[in-house]
């Protein structure tokens, strides 16, 4: 059931913002947090982090921070983790600078490369200590990147679990496929960025703008936390007559949540609406009830609303949630317990090759927001907002201390596997079928059967333009 | 026609199976009497990944060769690849007993084994110990010692080794056929016997064979071998970056390489596509050039760059006066010549084999350089040594080659 407070208006004024900070790790987050700026942001902070100076000269962040400078001497990893990791601690005073005084802190990495998957679990780290709430966003490399990167985007996810209040993960090869099959692989990574921005910019529109329903954290939080099972992510965007109807239909047209179905299986689901100052009441009501068709009595909606005078006569919805796996439904609705880090067993490569593909995902629909250029408010982006003391936050959940790396190999992960195997759940029928239908099975493609060509620390196998960061068109 | 003066090279390599019939005639020139070819599967980066498949495309070419050539074949000059194959230079020693002053043919045998005490990694087998120069007494470039007067002799060889269970799995996969194998012989090598002249080879010169899967190269100063190697990388990477980058099948992205590919940027008209037609006819989609052009160049560049800093960590590039001499399939990339030579800052050629007679439409093709060169370092050493049947696959040493 739709629970919708009785005395709701849509906001005039805006309360106190909430102090929150949105840190792009590595060259793959500095470009997603450059889409959330040219997107149109002005209720954050945006930092970028980088071990490359070259990607940091070129973000259009306010404050950019370099990791590592005696380490790495400007230039980015290589694609190693613990080179990447070992900048974060050479940089440790400037990161807790950067992202000092503010409530929440948005990371956005994409993992798989040395900088993101090794410094930004040390930026989530940093942020939890300083007391502050963090969201991870994060993208999983294309397959055909190969299996080490594969490797350390897992590693560095599940450090990233462990330690921030909330992860959200795409994978690139979901967004592979939203592209046109025309388009090249720089326009898969402007998909990924787009979904980043997406994302970041509907949480914090919910949280700085508290509309309907004020949301507590500890809703948005269940929401968001994937808890292994299944993230789900749909945008859409109308300025029909019924453009109510229409962006949610979009919205809902994402592979994964099934037109709708399988949002049915969430318990709680977030959603967002912006509109411009012509948004009516009765349009979201419409939206609210053609969603409550596809959910359970009992799932919670999380619902915030947005004015925004550069919406014009569009309307966007945009749809967050998560399916919990069985074995979390449990402690869905609570912080998670802070879980011990045991650093995993040394393992061969080979046992990688066994592992399951990761759970937490979301999936994306194709629609672009056309992207408007941002009105300028230099002063908000700059200006550091101190901690409002009435908003204190809530004693953070002890988080686990820094520690060095465990190896980059993932340890087989042999339960899981037999777990899915006893007990195979009826209503997961649906998802096992999609991810044969929407996973491609290659993962090194024509050099599967041959030993990687591993020179100066880097896989040779993955092409060229990619590890280069060339966007070849 | 005598049996013996008849000359097979065999190479499996990542693209195709090779394999190459000729004469040695008695004015010593070589003639090319066949060439068969097969498809290779179960091949990758210049090494056999699947044994039964390759078995089977190396039957196909011998068959090919025999129908062609008209002979039958029995025994081949293997050539070998892949990144496991390292090389050094190492200096042998011999002191001649009291007695006797005179250096004699076994002196020469015996610093050519003490060039070779040197410990390689276990797992790994020589290849070839090239002769660079003898020292009688510590006086340079002798060219042959036997019958000098000396106390001393000193040889510097260069040695040239690999991952023993690999060398084997591709003799196996020949003696399985069954044919003999002669010898097996590192394929930068064997092309550099047809690409380069003598003179070339006394310039100094770099040989880069870019095949499918490998870039095998080997560089010669003052005529002798001075550096050799392998890197896995190839053909195979381009086409996989294109195909990547531009989202299209392997045979598509393989298509539009070797037929409108090229490695010069900034040569196209703004905007200028390529249309990729459908199988069926249809309407296919556009490709811009210079996106083609720019994927094969980076991975080129890159492959270039690499292989001049492994160079560059000896001196001998230096000295070397004739320049690059680019050949195997992916020499076939326009405008890689002039990539290769910005890079390396020297003159860079395309070849293929030289110096050949019988059939030139097939020495013409550089990606036919390492089994036409087997057939001349057959030719080298058989001229060095008597042939004795089936030879010791490892562990040989002659001093005709070079
Ligand atoms: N969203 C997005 N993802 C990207 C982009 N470029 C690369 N990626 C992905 O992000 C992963 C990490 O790459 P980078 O961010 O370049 O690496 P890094 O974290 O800077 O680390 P190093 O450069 O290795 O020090 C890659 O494996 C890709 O999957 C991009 O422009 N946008
Ligand atoms: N016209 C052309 N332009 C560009 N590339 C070409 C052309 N013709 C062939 N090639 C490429 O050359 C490569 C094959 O070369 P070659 O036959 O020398 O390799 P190989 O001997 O089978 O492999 P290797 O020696 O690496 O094991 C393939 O990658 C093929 O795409
Ligand atoms: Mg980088
Ligand atoms: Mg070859």
């Amino acid at each position: 059931m739709i629970q919708l407070s009785k005395n709701y208006s849509l906001p005039e004024r805006q309360e106190e913002p909430i102090p929150i900070k949105v840190v792009g790790v590595g060259s793959a987050g500095s470009n997603a947090l450059d889409r959330v700026l040219l997107d149109g942001m002005d209720k954050a902070d945006l930092i970028a982090i980088n071990t490359d100076v070259q990607s940091l000269a070129s973000s259009v962040a306010a404050r950019k921070v370099q990791l590592g400078r005696s380490s790495t001497h400007g230039l980015g990893t290589g694609g190693d983790p613990e080179l990447g990791y070992q900048a974060a601690i050479e940089s440790a005073d400037e990161i807790r600078q950067a992202i000092a005084g503010a409530r929440m802190i948005f990371i956005c990495a994409g993992l798989g490369g040395g900088t993101g998957s090794g410094a930004a679990p040390i930026v989530a780290q940093l942020a939890r200590e300083a007391g502050s709430l963090v969201i991870a966003f994060a993208t999983l490399p294309f397959s055909f990147e190969g299996k080490r990167r594969a490797a350390q985007a897992q590693d560095a996810l599940s450090r990233l679990n462990e330690i921030a209040n909330a992860v959200i993960c795409f994978e690139n090869d979901r967004m592979g496929d939203m592209v046109a099959p025309k388009a090249g692989i720089h326009q898969a990574f402007g998909i990924a960025d787009m979904t980043i921005s997406q994302s970041v910019r509907s949480i914090v529109n919910l949280i700085q703008r508290p509309g309907l329903i004020r949301i507590g954290f500890d809703d948005l939080f269940a929401a968001l936390r994937s808890q292994n099972g299944r993230c789900l992510f749909g945008f859409g965007e109308s300025d029909t007559d019924n453009r109510a109807h229409d962006a949610l239909t979009q919205a809902l047209k994402n592979p994964l949540m099934d037109k709708g179905r399988m949002l049915s299986e969430a318990a709680h689901v977030l959603v967002q609406v912006a509109g411009g100052p012509g948004m009516t009441l009765s349009e979201v009501e419409i939206l609210m009830r053609e969603l409550g068709r596809h959910v359970r009595d009992h799932t919670q909606i999380v619902f915030g609303t947005a004015v925004d005078g550069k919406m014009g006569n569009r309307l966007s919805v945009t749809i967050i949630s998560s399916l919990a796996s069985e074995d979390s439904i449990a402690t869905q609705d609570t912080s998670p317990p802070p879980e011990p880090f045991l650093a995993p067993p040394p393992a061969i490569l080979e046992q990688v090759e066994e592992q399951p593909p990761a759970p937490p995902k979301i999936d994306i629909v194709p629609e672009i927001e056309s992207a408007a250029l941002p009105e300028p408010a230099p002063d908000d982006l700059i200006a550091v907002e101190p901690p409002v003391a009435a908003e204190a936050p809530p004693p953070p959940v002890p988080a686990p201390s820094i520690k060095k790396p465990a190896p980059r190999l993932i340890p087989p992960k042999k339960k899981p596997v037999m777990e899915k195997e006893a007990k195979p759940p009826k209503e997961k029928i649906v998802q096992v079928k999609q991810e044969v239908l929407q996973f491609e099975p290659v993962t090194r493609g024509r050099f599967e059967k041959s030993e990687p060509t591993i020179v100066e620390g880097q896989d040779l196998d993955i092409p060229t333009f990619l590890r280069k960061n060339i966007r070849v068109k | 026609m005598a049996n013996s003066d008849l000359i097979v090279g065999l190479e499996i390599g990542t693209s195709k199976i090779c394999v190459v019939v000729g004469e040695t005639r008695p004015d010593g020139t070589l003639r090319i009497l066949g060439v068969g070819q097969a498809p290779s599967r179960g091949v990758r980066k210049g090494e056999i990944v699947d044994f039964e498949t390759a078995m089977k495309c190396v039957h196909e070419a011998v068959v090919d060769a025999e129908q062609k050539s008209d002979v039958m074949i029995r025994s081949v000059y293997v050539a070998v690849a892949g990144g496991h194959i390292q090389s050094f230079n190492n200096r042998g020693c011999v002191l001649l007993p009291e007695e006797r002053d005179e250096i004699d043919d076994q002196d020469v045998e015996d610093v050519k084994i003490n060039a070779r005490e040197v410990s390689i990694p276990a797992q790994n087998a020589f290849l070839h110990s090239i002769i660079q120069h003898y020292q009688v007494d510590g006086q340079d470039g002798v060219l042959n010692p036997v019958g000098m007067l000396g106390g001393k002799l000193e040889a510097d060889f260069h040695i040239i080794h690999g991952v023993r269970t690999r060398i084997q799995n591709t003799i196996r996969c020949v003696k399985e056929l069954p044919l003999e194998v002669e010898d097996v012989v590192f394929s930068a090598l064997a092309s550099a016997q047809v690409v380069l002249t003598q003179h070339q080879k006394n310039l100094g010169a770099l040989v880069v064979d870019i095949g499918g899967g490998t870039t095998d190269y080997i560089l010669y100063v003052d005529g002798a071998v001075k550096q050799s190697g392998a890197i896995a990388i190839g053909g195979d990477h381009i086409t996989n970056d294109i195909s990547m980058g531009l989202r299209i099948p392997m045979a598509r992205a393989e298509k539009l390489k070797t037929e409108e590919g090229s490695c010069v940027l900034g040569n196209c008209l703004p905007g200028e596509t390529i249309l990729l037609k459908d199988d069926s006819g249809f309407a296919g989609k556009e490709i811009e050039r210079e996106t083609l052009n720019t994927i094969i160049h980076l991975r080129l560049r890159e492959t270039f760059e690499l292989l001049k800093r492994t160079v560059e960590e000896e001196p001998f590039i230096n000295y070397v006066g004739a320049g690059i001499f680019i050949t195997g399939g992916c020499s076939l990339v326009n405008g890689i010549d002039h990539l290769a030579g910005e890079i390396f800052e020297m003159p860079a050629h395309v070849t293929h084999a030289q110096t050949l007679s019988g059939l030139t439409s097939a020495v013409e093709n550089p990606q036919f350089s390492t089994a036409i060169g087997l057939l001349k370092y057959a030719q080298a050493v058989q001229v060095d040594r008597p042939r004795r049947g089936i030879t010791r696959i490892f562990g040989r040493f002659f001093s005709g080659m070079r």
